[in-house]
């Protein structure tokens, strides 16, 4: 008991200490180390999800790039065979016109050729008549009768034929 | 002046009856301090954190590694981890205080005239010790008595089966009682004599000299928190794993 008193132990600083030390104890553990590592364990989670996020959006990332230049391939492909088609379409379309002007031109041709004929059987028609009619002028003044109609023509004609 | 020097720590004032010491004031002094850092901790959580917050991260992770890969499973470091670093802070802060400047000037004088130093080091009072070492005592007991059973635990200490095994359960009683002993008095010496060194030093040379014991005393500081928590979390650890041949024991019952 002694040794006690000299190191000045006594049941109620003991106490009083325990109760000290407990209380530390009790609110370190309610306010330092569990909300401490909540948060650690939150910020972890946070961090770990964040990081798999942007390896996401990467990824996705990645795979719209592939996807936008297989996109543009296509497009410059389809472009291609577009123009060559136009191309061939303009090429026929040429020829079919080049074709028709030509049938036309012939049509026309063919049209005027017919016309030319007919007017110059038309002329020759009537200049054979006015060419008659002349003639038998020309004879009455020669013969100086007049020559009934009947007689007349068919005595031109007669001339006519032996022409 | 004359040197002073006492074991037991000194009554400042009676409340009722109750002795109020020096050095309990000294350790509730260092309570209230650690208590108001982890408030300000606690209400000043943010994801960016601060100097402050990251102090405290620091501690709090890189102690429960600690922790974990001393014990082993996780589950059981968060149990143990409280413990751990409540014992490590609170020892670490009284004895790093000790070393404010000024503080043991400050003296209280009663009628007599006799003066008694305001503050003294909390740890190099022998009852502050014998309490952390009975708290982790005491628990080591219970993690024991928990993982074994109770008669599986005393089976420990009274064991009837030879005479040779009778004696080693005697050994074991012993064992655990020098714990109690080897614990405290490796606290309370360290800090007690560091703080006596110290007077005996600065009485004899007052400029200069005290500064290498001073270097020590703060190293001896930081060393004797970190021995003491870890020796507690040791013997949880010892506590709380079950022999090989207690498993076969078990499984032949």
């Amino acid at each position: 008991m002694e040794l006690l008193q000299a190191f000045g132990i006594d049941y109620k600083i003991l106490l009083a200490q325990l109760v000290n030390f407990a209380i530390l104890f009790f609110v370190l553990y309610k306010v330092g180390y569990k909300p401490i590592f909540t948060f650690l364990e939150d910020r972890k989670r946070k961090i770990a999800s964040g990081i798999t996020m942007a390896e996401k959006a990467e990824a996705q990332l990645r795979a719209a790039d592939a996807e936008k230049s297989a996109i543009i391939i296509d497009a410059k492909k389809e472009a291609n065979t577009i123009i060559t088609k136009a191309h061939e379409l303009a090429e026929q379309g040429k020829e079919e016109k080049v074709k028709q002007a030509k049938d036309e031109i012939a049509a026309i041709i063919a049209k005027e050729r017919e016309k030319i004929v007919a007017e110059k059987t038309q002329t020759l028609k009537e200049v054979k008549a006015e060419i008659a009619d002349v003639i038998a002028l020309a004879l009455e003044k020669i013969t100086g009768e007049k020559m009934d109609s009947e007689k007349d023509k068919a005595m031109i004609a007669d001339m006519i034929r032996h022409k | 002046m004359e040197l002073e020097i006492s074991i037991a720590p000194d009554v400042l004032f009676y409340i009722g009856s109750f002795p109020m010491t020096n050095s309990l004031l000294w350790s509730l002094f260092i309570s209230a301090f650690l208590i108001s850092i982890a408030f300000l901790v606690r209400f000043s959580l943010k994801t960016i954190p601060g100097t402050l917050q990251n102090c405290a991260e620091i501690l709090v992770e890189e102690g429960f590694s600690f922790v974990r890969s001393v014990i082993g499973t996780e589950e059981k470091a968060k149990k143990v981890f409280p413990l751990f670093a409540t014992l490590f802070l609170f020892i670490l802060a009284a004895n790093v205080f000790t070393y404010v400047p000024g503080q043991s000037a400050v003296t209280l004088y009663n009628e007599g005239g006799a003066g008694t130093p305001l503050f003294r080091a909390a740890l190099a009072d022998y009852s502050m010790v014998l309490v952390l070492t009975l708290i982790s005592v005491f628990v080591v007991q219970i993690v024991a008595v928990m993982m074994h059973g109770p008669f599986g635990y005393l089976g420990k200490f009274l064991n009837f089966q030879s005479p040779l095994k009778f004696f080693l359960g005697l050994m074991n009683i012993v064992g655990e009682l020098a714990k109690v002993l080897s614990l405290s008095f490796r606290l309370f010496g360290n800090i007690f004599a560091g703080e006596v060194l110290g007077a005996v030093i600065l009485f004899l040379v007052p400029f200069i000299a005290p500064l290498p014991f001073m270097f020590l005393g703060v190293m001896t500081a930081i060393v004797q928190a970190f021995v003491f928590s870890t020796l507690t979390l040791v013997f949880i650890t010892l506590a709380s794993e079950i022999e090989a041949d207690e498993l076969v024991e078990q499984a032949s019952m």
